[in-house]
């Protein structure tokens, strides 16, 4: 991921699994990946379905 | 080109922003005198940058909950920040429902960020139980907590009339507080931006 704020590639630290709480949905949870860019400090986030 | 005459623009040259969440909207509350020192405390420190945030400032709705309610300004100072001090005042053994309810409004803005909690309570107790009830919370929104909280205990007689602090025996231990959490943050910050998950 490129950083918003400067363009930057950012580093991807971590990811959280995020629970669907509609017991209507069958689809998986996603994922939301964090980033942090070592050139300015912005962070920034983004969700994908896991594998 | 980077000449050594260039200021350092990267992201480990930035001071820390540390921001000081007061946790509570209660009229009267004495949680705000233990958030304006812990904020005089922050502020004295080198290369660190704060500002308390007044929960009861935030213009969140309550007919609904979660993501749905973000606030911009705090969601930008949330995801601005390297760590957070959260007062949270002790009412009927837990903490303040308005505090979980400004909690629960961001998530990506926390991860792999350092919190320090800080009780407050008229009793004897500081805080403790409702900073254990707290721990889980933040464990669960990202959070990295530290392993030292400072108890505002007897909260009544520890700030005169004016807001100062009556007892300075809280003075080593919000030294202590705050060195360790400064810590946790520049290792986080250096974490994020530079060690990628694998």
């Amino acid at each position: 991921m490129k950083c918003p704020n400067c363009g930057h590639p950012m580093n991807h630290h971590a990811d959280k699994l995020l629970l669907y709480d509609d017991p209507n949905l069958d689809a998986a949870s996603p994922l939301l990946e964090s980033y942090s860019c070592p050139h300015c400090g912005a962070n920034d986030a983004r969700l994908v379905q896991p594998d | 080109m980077t000449t050594s005459d260039s200021p350092d623009l990267s992201a480990e040259a930035l001071p820390l922003y540390i921001p000081v969440i007061l946790g509570t909207v209660r009229q009267g509350r004495m949680s705000q005198r233990a958030a304006q020192l812990l904020t005089a405390e922050l502020a004295r420190r080198p290369h660190v940058e704060t500002e308390l945030i007044d929960i009861a400032r935030l213009p969140l709705p309550t007919n609904d909950a979660g993501e749905a309610i973000k606030d911009p300004e705090f969601s930008a100072r949330i995801s601005r920040s390297d760590a957070l001090v959260i007062v949270s005042p002790e009412y009927n053994h837990g903490y303040s429902g308005m505090l979980k309810h400004v909690l629960d409004s961001c998530l990506k803005e926390y991860i792999h960020k350092a919190v320090g909690v800080a009780g407050v309570s008229a009793g004897v107790f500081g805080g403790a139980r409702g900073i254990q009830d707290l721990l889980p919370v933040l464990r669960e929104l990202g959070l990295v907590t530290i392993f030292w909280d400072v108890n505002f205990a007897n909260v009544n007689q520890l700030f005169s009339p004016d807001g100062t602090l009556s007892d300075e025996r809280m003075l080593p231990r919000i030294d202590q507080f705050l060195k360790e959490l400064i810590w946790m943050a520049k290792t986080l910050r250096h974490g994020r931006q530079h060690i990628t998950l694998q």
